[in-house]
């Protein structure tokens, strides 16, 4: 039996969102389609399962961001 | 600082307002740029006016000072054009996180190389000598990204995902919503036959030759449903492992940009009708980009190769009903039912889906509202014209116009696909997804063939007279 898990993928460091990142792991992805595409959602990389996961899912090696991290990020934008 | 570029995204994606979907998806950007210049044109048709000054296209030459004049006599609609195309898919670019400065040096050049197939494909004996745009832009791009390669600047400036969803807004404009009506629901019943044919065959296969139900989901959804973007939302959807849904997004890919030479020229071989024919490359591409170069390219068959009947945009127009409505509009449905049944009967990853129905409309393809909303002010604005009206004024001051845009926004991605293709970085897939994977193909392009030239035969023929 699983225990409870709590925090999910969205909130977690391990976990990668961001567009250009995710066409970067995936060649040829901007050849058909995009990251920026809504069908993906919110959807991203999982650098602790090796997994593309929801936003929403959640895990046993959960870890929440700082909230210093979320406030430096916040000014913190990565352009192509 | 790397630990902060490490967890941005996700939290900041935790955060995100509905709203702010408004800003970063191309979706969105698809609508707010299309519907703005439909809406623009229609602004200036009902003063009196038209956008056709600016939304210039070459026209018919035979020999090559013809075009020489013809750019000398518009070059200043040329410029004008490339402003507005610049100034406002840079600005969606900008608003996704692709710097102005580094897109608008990459799109100078796209419109310039796009620009020159635009007129090759007006060339009197370009059909004659296979010269449709959409194949020869897709055949410089890959002959360049697999040989010296593409230069890197040239990056920000290929989003063919973000120009192909713009093009079918604009698309819209010349559907009239009652031909939507009228063919939608049989688009509807014919995508989902095969859908459904399709998706079973992959899934089934690849269980049967060991690979994971995940992989299995990932390449069925990628065949059946929407090329690469299906393969990322299932793959999201049941937690795929990363390798997966590279395997899958490869595999789409090959068979599609494989897909855009063979259905045509497999069309044009049986003198199959426009209408006829943009019904099968909807039901068996994969992807819409890929698609719309496959029936692009068919209509352009129309008028200059003895046999083929109909109208040349039916092809277009069949193919968009079948891809779009038919098969594009349901990939939340299958993100919602796929996750359900991962996280109910599948074996556990160590991460865990919450399967939401909140995902059918997350997931659901905006861009198509965008090309329904253009449609219907098209057919508001049409309303009150007869028939010999329409074709008088509507036709040329509005539509027509409308039409030359989505034709440079198609042109632009159908470039951007062959640039982006690099085989080299693709993939290992493996023989047995390849096998499961070929198998939905051929089950996909017969299923689709026996669809659109018997069973429905007249009605898409119909639509394209």
């Amino acid at each position: 039996m699983m225990p409870p898990l709590s925090g999910s993928c969205a909130d977690c460091r391990h976990f990668n969102s961001r567009p250009l990142d995710i066409e970067a792991a995936l060649p040829g992805l901007s050849t058909l389609s995009s990251a920026y595409a809504a069908v993906r959602s919110n959807d991203g990389l999982c650098a602790v399962h090796d997994r593309y996961v929801a936003a929403s899912s959640v895990c046993a090696q959960h870890r929440t961001l700082s909230p210093s991290a979320v406030q430096s990020a916040s000014t913190c934008t990565r352009q192509s | 600082m790397a630990e902060i570029a490490e967890q941005s995204p996700s939290r900041l994606a935790a955060h995100r307002s509905p709203l702010s979907e408004l800003l970063r998806k191309d979706d969105w950007w698809a609508i707010w740029i299309g519907l703005g210049l439909v809406v623009a044109a229609i602004a200036l048709f009902a003063n009196g006016g038209s956008i056709k000054w600016i939304a210039v296209a070459p026209q018919k030459w035979t020999h090559w000072t013809d075009a020489a004049a013809q750019l000398q006599t518009h070059g200043a609609q040329y410029s004008a054009l490339f402003v507005l195309w610049a100034g406002s898919l840079g600005l969606g670019a900008a608003a996704l996180g692709i710097k102005l400065s580094r897109f608008l040096p990459a799109f100078l050049t796209l419109y310039v190389v796009a620009g020159a197939l635009y007129f090759l494909g007006q060339w009197d004996q370009a059909a004659h000598y296979n010269l449709e745009p959409p194949l020869v832009a897709l055949g410089l791009g890959l002959l360049v990204s697999n040989t010296v390669g593409a230069p890197r600047w040239l990056e920000p400036g290929l989003r063919v995902e973000f120009y192909i969803k713009t093009g079918i807004v604009l698309l819209g404009a010349g559907l009239p919503l009652t031909l939507i009506a009228w063919a939608g629901p049989v688009a509807v019943v014919q995508a989902a036959i095969v859908s459904l044919a399709t998706f079973g065959v992959i899934y089934f296969t690849a269980v049967r030759l060991g690979l994971d139900r995940r992989l299995a989901a990932t390449l069925g959804t990628g065949g059946a449903v929407c090329g690469v973007s299906g393969a990322i939302a299932i793959g999201g959807a049941v937690g795929a492992k990363k390798d997966q849904v590279s395997v899958a997004i490869s595999l789409v890919v090959v068979w599609a940009i494989v897909m855009i030479f063979a259905l045509p020229l497999a069309a044009r071989s049986l003198h199959l009708s426009t209408g006829v024919a943009g019904a099968w490359i909807g039901t068996s591409e994969f992807a819409d980009a890929a698609g719309l170069a496959a029936a692009q390219t068919y209509g352009g068959y129309a008028g200059s190769v003895p046999g083929i009947e109909g109208h040349a945009d039916a092809a277009v127009s069949a193919f968009t009903l079948m891809k779009v409505i038919g098969r594009d509009v349901w990939i939340g449905v299958w993100a919602f039912v796929l996750s359900l049944i991962a996280t109910t009967r599948w074996e556990r990853t160590g991460v865990q889906s919450r399967p939401d129905a909140g995902e059918i409309w997350r997931r659901f393809p905006k861009f198509v509202l965008g090309f329904l909303v253009a449609s219907a002010l098209i057919t508001l604005v049409s309303k009150g014209y007869d028939y010999a009206a329409y074709k008088k004024d509507v036709l040329p001051g509005l539509v027509a116009p409308l039409q030359a845009l989505r034709t440079w926004a198609f042109t632009f991605a159908f470039l951007s696909i062959g640039l982006t293709t690099k085989v080299r970085e693709f993939a290992a897939v493996g023989a047995r997804p390849f096998y499961a994977f070929t198998a939905g193909v051929a089950v996909n392009v017969a299923l689709g063939f026996v669809l659109s030239t018997q069973v429905f035969n007249e009605f898409w023929t119909r639509l394209g007279q």
